[in-house]
């Protein structure tokens, strides 16, 4: 194959029988499906979409773009693609850091991993090769201590990634999450259940900068230079994404970017203010103590340093250090907005103290900071109404931490239970109404009945309820690329397709989704060009966003799913919002048919004249 | 009144609220208000044709300006007020690929 960007390489490593197989990759695949999140689908599809997700027989695919690696920026990012054990669906969920540039730079654009090994064993990546090695000795560890046995530092202290599962990949919790040396996350879907029933406890990357990929001297040299001056200069001037630093007082100087000074949590208070923030499993929607786990509360009070990803000057990760109380000395990353929601107003809890706390159990066990809010909300709520002899009291801190510590472990019959997530927990109790999930998997930080474009986003996803796939908060809450009323349900069903479309494309770059926060489909097109050499167009970009869709769309409809899974929680449907949100539903059966109007999908099946359009089946 | 502020809008301010008495009874008014209170503010809030910049929200009772009547909105006596600075902002989609 003979585009740019790539490695040319892929590793098949089937576990039971303990061998690897290299090969190329297929051009034409490429061509359609850009890398890393649709590249990732396609193997999974050609893979078979009815295998169980916890047999052997299941693939976890982790594949780069063709970006990935090179100086463009934000480009440190690392699909996860599996078929969910939480969902039963197809995933995709991505990490960022620097495995993503290490794995490229040690020689590969995906490592395809079937089969189970008959004892733990582990992948070491490194000169063009794969290794099987034995893990005996780091099975039982958290991610953590998993991260120091390889000697691994953070950032670019070292030439070595780490990814790894913790305990809760190992014994089986269906939203175990995939993490590295910076507790970047695959944190969504369950991958690393899906590693730790394959007896994978981590993968071990080396490789330096000195193989990344260059452009050649001349007009590609020029192309590429060209691409990459315009991508990051609208990455430094945007008001969002723009470098944060600080005058002598300690003060944010102007022009600081908002997701660079804050972080992902500079949305808690906005979110907020509209009456959009779930609370207490989302009987509410406003939260009185959303100020006390804001992000600005977390810059002006814990904020320790700002570490970053490869070639990204953003910086949005958050260090943070606790300084009273039972959790003092804690020092952790990643207190984003997600899980300060989800473990915050979502469990009726204003100590960031306990926020942080939970996050960092996630970090090191191993589990999806986003699911864990709201398998304890569920147990909260269950608590609340007397459905369990155990309760867990809204707030309860210690009780969340303690609960969290026994999911990762399975130890005992309610935090067995918990461990499948929130939606199978639910059922199991009698009472799936509980749950606040789709497909299986529980949503992120934005409530349905608020932004109601989110919520046809939540039901329509692919991989279950995601924030990610189709981001519209951008139009209806920061006016991007145009102000939507988030109270309007009309229009949304072909807003929504156009986020989900470019970010699938985004996604199999593979960039950061943040860069959208200042650049957009001519920048994506051009780095393309630059990179892989072949025509993209801004038209090009949103045909194969759409194609990279239906093809996870085709995967799940061949898996059993359809217009009746694109759904949301009664509650969202019937129980109105409060504060702000009084008296407001969300209208999904309005938007779900215009939504499909716009898809060309007869109730949520891809049709056969649709996937031959988009060169899906010949 | 009471408005509060938020991220990179508070060292203007000074602190996370501002208190106005006898407030005025539009958004627009109260906004020039808190302007000559707070002159950086000016530059900040409002473009150079005195309209709301683009990706500063100001929120009334929970809703955003823009979906009410503007800085033209009454303003109740009751009535909350947040302002944000743009925590998001950018290209993100080309015009060709906009909803209609």
């Amino acid at each position: 194959m003979a585009l740019g960007g790539f490695a040319n390489r892929i590793a098949r490593i089937n576990l039971s029988n303990r061998s690897v197989a290299y090969e190329e990759v297929n051009e034409d695949d490429a061509r359609k499906y850009i890398g890393a999140r649709g590249l990732g689908v396609k193997y999974l599809l050609d893979n078979g979409p009815g295998v169980e997700p916890l047999s052997p027989d299941n693939m976890l695919a982790l594949v780069n773009g063709p970006l990935t690696g090179t100086e463009v920026t934000m480009s440190g990012r690392l699909a996860f693609v599996t078929k969910s054990p939480l969902t039963g669906t197809v995933t995709d969920s991505h990490m960022g850091g620097w495995s993503a540039a290490r794995l490229r730079w040690a020689g590969f654009d995906a490592l395809l991993i079937t089969g189970k090994a008959d004892s733990p064993v582990y992948l070491h990546v490194e000169d063009n090769a794969v290794e099987i090695r034995d893990a005996a000795d780091i099975w039982g560890l958290g991610v953590h201590d998993t991260v120091k046995h390889f000697g691994s530092g953070s950032g670019n202290s070292t030439d070595t990634s780490v990814m790894a599962i913790g305990q809760a990949g190992e014994n089986g919790v269906l939203f175990a999450s995939f993490m590295n040396e910076d507790d970047r996350a695959a944190g969504r879907g369950g991958t690393g259940a899906v590693a730790g029933s394959k007896n994978l406890k981590c993968v071990v990357v080396k490789g330096t900068n000195a193989g990344r990929w260059r452009p050649q001297q001349g007009e590609e040299r020029d192309k590429f230079r060209e691409a990459q001056r315009t991508h990051l200069g609208l990455i430094l001037e945007s008001p969002v994404t723009a470098p944060s630093s600080v005058n002598d007082d300690g003060s944010l100087k102007e022009g600081s970017g908002g997701l660079s000074a804050f972080g992902t949590n500079v949305l808690m208070n906005v979110v907020n203010s509209i009456g959009g923030l779930g609370t207490k499993n989302s009987q509410e929607t406003q939260f009185e103590g959303a100020e006390a786990v804001s992000g600005e509360t977390m810059r002006d009070n814990f904020l320790t340093s700002e570490p970053t990803c490869h070639a990204c000057p953003v910086a949005c990760k958050k260090e943070v250090e606790i300084t009273e109380g039972p959790h003092a000395g804690l020092k952790m990353e990643s207190f984003e907005y997600e899980p300060a929601w989800s473990l915050g107003a979502n469990c009726g809890n204003d100590d960031p103290a306990v926020v942080a706390k939970v996050i960092d159990q996630c970090n090191d066990y191993g589990m999806d900071a986003i699911e864990i809010g709201n398998v304890i909300s569920m147990y909260m709520e269950a608590s609340q109404r007397g459905y369990v002899d155990t309760p867990l009291d809204w707030g309860d801190g210690a009780g969340m931490v303690r609960v969290a510590e026994q999911m990762a472990h399975r130890d005992g019959s309610i935090a067995n239970a918990l461990a499948d997530g929130a939606a199978k927990a639910a059922a199991a109790w009698g009472h799936p109404e509980l749950s606040m999930s789709v497909k299986g998997q529980a949503i992120p930080a934005y409530d349905p009945r608020v932004l109601k474009g989110e919520g046809l986003g939540y039901a329509t996803s692919n991989r279950g309820a995601c924030h990610l796939r189709g981001y519209t908060p951008a139009s209806e809450l920061l006016g991007i690329p145009v102000k939507t009323d988030p109270l309007e349900w009309d229009g949304k069903g072909p807003l929504l397709k156009i986020f989900q479309d470019l970010h699938a494309f985004s996604d199999s770059l593979d960039l950061c989704k943040f860069s959208a926060f200042a650049v957009g489909a001519p920048e994506y097109a051009a780095l393309y060009e630059s990179v892989v050499g072949l025509p993209m167009s801004e038209e090009d970009v949103m045909v194969a966003g759409e194609r990279i869709y239906n093809l996870e769309r085709y995967f799940n409809n061949q898996a059993g799913f359809g217009g009746a899974d694109d759904s949301l929680p009664q509650r969202f449907l019937d129980e109105p919002g409060t504060g702000p949100a009084e008296g407001q539903i969300c209208e999904l059966d309005q938007m779900k048919e215009q939504y499909y109007d716009a898809r060309g999908w007869d109730d949520g099946v891809v049709p056969e004249a649709k996937l031959r359009e988009l060169e899906i089946i010949g | 009144m009471e408005i509060r502020f938020y991220a990179t809008l508070r060292p203007l301010v000074g602190g996370r609220t501002v208190q106005l008495n006898d407030p005025p009874t539009t958004v627009g008014a109260v906004l020039h208000r808190l302007i000559e209170q707070y002159p950086d503010l000016n530059d900040r809030l409002l473009d150079d044709s005195g309209a709301v910049r683009r990706f500063v929200a100001v929120m009334l009772n929970g809703r955003d300006i823009r979906h009410l009547d503007g800085l033209a909105t009454p303003v109740p006596a009751d009535a909350d007020m947040d302002i944000f600075p743009p925590v998001a902002g950018g290209a993100f989609l080309t015009p060709f690929h906009r909803a209609e």
